[in-house]
């Protein structure tokens, strides 16, 4: 109960004060690497658990964390296993992972983020048949200025695209920053096209082709591709929103072995890290390499 | 040989500079570097202004010695071209042949239009990334005639003969062929690339067609007799360009000494670029 009363007031500190600073580590696009979120108090939190959803059904808006600015190739995430939820840069064969560059796009087409306390959980089928993708809900923030990562973004969500990865249920929720000049004139799908047009087929073939190059087959989606809308995108974040309350509360009960849960360590026990970021590794060569589809 | 670039000043201000040097000893990027790489196997030098998706518009200035490469300015301010949807920045290495001037004086037969007074204007399709001042050697394999507020501004189509693709690529139909997309996304590129600026959108001559490897073998030898002539003194008008250089000993503007006169290199951080630069423009049916 005083746990509970204790992050009850952590919780209220954060939506008070709104500073959340990060702190990193290691070497950026290397394997060291970690960028851990600082909490107004100064203590590390988790990206996942510890920054509020704050959905509202009326306004359309939740937060953001931004993990890949726009026009970048570094595929960063947060990292759902490890406590605290740094963001870190997917390995792949060891090595870390960069997106391929397919023609006519440069590196990712939009903010790429995710959206905090939202899981896709990879436990009971939902859509078709299909369980989710065992991370939190993706989203593509379509905004004029590239974003930082780590930058949380208050967002209004405009739609949302059901990818099928790899036979896992993976959406992509499409939203605007609410401070972007646009966002006031945007308010669905349709206005994404009539002031963007063409970027609503540019992100579908985009997610469809990104993996071609590494020998993947083209991505599939459900609904043939077909958009769905705030509305039904707002009901798929409240779905998430519950799996993930469900997450943190030890709901989940596992049998299956080869699913490993997020870890569920968030902010409440003062753990406090020092900066030591080191300078970048570079970038290689191949990711500047232009694929032609 | 070897060629190296001396930064002088942050790039994104009004100080940058980048001077070509030639074994350590600063050369004109215009005049000094030799058109040919290598004559009997048709590869050229080619001076990189701008590497691909990016937005500073870069360019071998003809005003200053030794004519360094500096960021256009407009009523002032530094130039950046905008990004249009879906393309970011440039979507080539872009940069100029050394010893080439499209001149102003003389209309172009088929084009009916006045050169635009620069340096012939290549487009680098390597998959690397190149940076400013870089001297590449390139293979040449097309050209587009952009009329550019009604000027030509020839555009040849190259690549880094230390490219994986080169040997595969000898003509322009090669091009689309290994870079499916490209040649249209280019056509679409040159002509919207104004309109976010309030400029009406550009023409190219020939429909939009790319002309093939001997035709644009032809600009190229036009256009350096068209230097040869400005770097004897022969122009009819040769528009205030200035001609020094530090290796042409023939030359009436031959002064070993202006190597001297260059600044020693000075690297400082990029300046941040402003925040609007960021935006995508999306220019409905331009595709």
């Amino acid at each position: 109960m005083r746990r509970a009363v204790q992050h009850l007031r952590l919780i209220r500190s954060h939506l008070q004060s709104r500073t959340y600073h990060h702190v990193a580590v290691g070497s950026k696009y290397s394997t060291s690497f970690r960028q851990y979120l600082q909490l107004p108090n100064g203590e590390i939190g988790s990206y996942f658990h510890d920054v509020p959803l704050n959905l509202n059904l009326e306004t359309k808006t939740c937060n953001m964390i931004v993990e890949v600015p726009r026009w970048s190739n570094g595929k960063f995430e947060i990292s759902k296993n490890e406590p605290l939820n740094p963001i870190t840069q997917d390995i792949k064969k060891g090595k870390p992972r960069f997106v391929n560059n397919i023609f006519p796009y440069h590196g990712y087409i939009h903010n790429y983020g995710a959206i905090p306390q939202s899981w896709e959980q990879p436990l009971v089928p939902l859509l078709s048949g299909l369980k989710g993708d065992n991370d939190p809900l993706d989203c593509c923030e379509i905004g004029s200025e590239i974003a930082k990562m780590g930058d949380i973004k208050k967002v209004k969500i405009l739609g949302s695209l059901a990818l099928i990865d790899d036979g896992e249920l993976d959406w992509k929720v499409l939203c605007i920053d609410v401070e972007d000049p646009m966002a006031a004139k945007m308010d669905d799908l349709s206005d994404v096209e009539t002031y963007m047009p063409g970027l609503l087929d540019a992100t579908r073939s985009w997610f469809r082709d990104y993996k071609i190059p590494t020998g993947k087959p083209p991505n599939v989606f459900a609904f043939d591709g077909e958009y769905q809308d705030s509305l039904s995108t707002l009901s798929t974040v409240q779905e998430c929103h519950e799996a993930w309350t469900a997450l943190v509360n030890g709901k989940f009960q596992l049998d299956d072995s080869d699913i490993e849960i997020p870890s569920i360590a968030r902010a409440g026990t003062h753990i406090r890290i020092e900066p030591h970021q080191q300078d970048d590794t570079p970038i290689p060569q191949e990711a500047d390499k232009w694929y032609y589809i | 040989m070897s060629y190296t670039a001396r930064q002088v000043g942050a790039k994104n201000t009004l100080d940058y500079r980048v001077f070509i040097e030639k074994d350590g000893k600063p050369v004109s990027a215009f005049h000094d570097i030799p058109l040919y790489a290598d004559e009997a196997n048709g590869i050229f030098n080619m001076v990189v202004e701008i590497p691909r998706w990016t937005n500073a518009k870069l360019e071998i200035t003809k005003e200053e010695k030794l004519n360094p490469i500096i960021q256009d300015t407009k009523k002032g301010k530094l130039r950046f071209v905008r990004n249009c949807f879906p393309h970011h920045g440039y979507i080539h290495n872009y940069g100029a042949f050394p010893q080439t001037w499209e001149d102003p004086n003389e209309a172009h037969p088929e084009t009916k239009a006045v050169g635009d007074n620069d340096p012939l204007d290549v487009l680098e399709i390597g998959e690397q990334v190149a940076y400013t001042g870089q001297v590449k050697q390139v293979k040449v394999l097309g050209v587009m005639a952009l009329l550019d507020e009604g000027e030509t501004d020839w555009k040849v189509i190259a690549i880094d003969i230390n490219d994986p693709l080169a040997p595969k690529l000898n003509d322009i139909e090669d091009v689309e062929k290994h870079l499916p997309g490209l040649l249209r996304a280019t056509n679409e590129w040159f002509r919207i690339y104004k309109i976010p600026d309030g400029k009406p959108e550009n023409q190219f001559a020939f429909s939009g067609e790319a002309k093939n490897k001997k035709y644009t073998l032809e600009v190229i030898r036009e256009t350096n007799e068209a230097w040869k002539k400005l770097i004897s003194g022969k122009a009819s008008d040769a528009k205030k360009i200035d001609l020094t250089n530090t290796t042409l000993a023939e030359t009436p503007t031959y002064s070993a000494e202006a190597a001297s006169a260059v600044p020693a290199a000075n690297v400082l951080p990029d300046e941040a670029i402003d925040k609007s630069i960021d935006k995508w423009f999306f220019i409905s049916g331009s595709a």
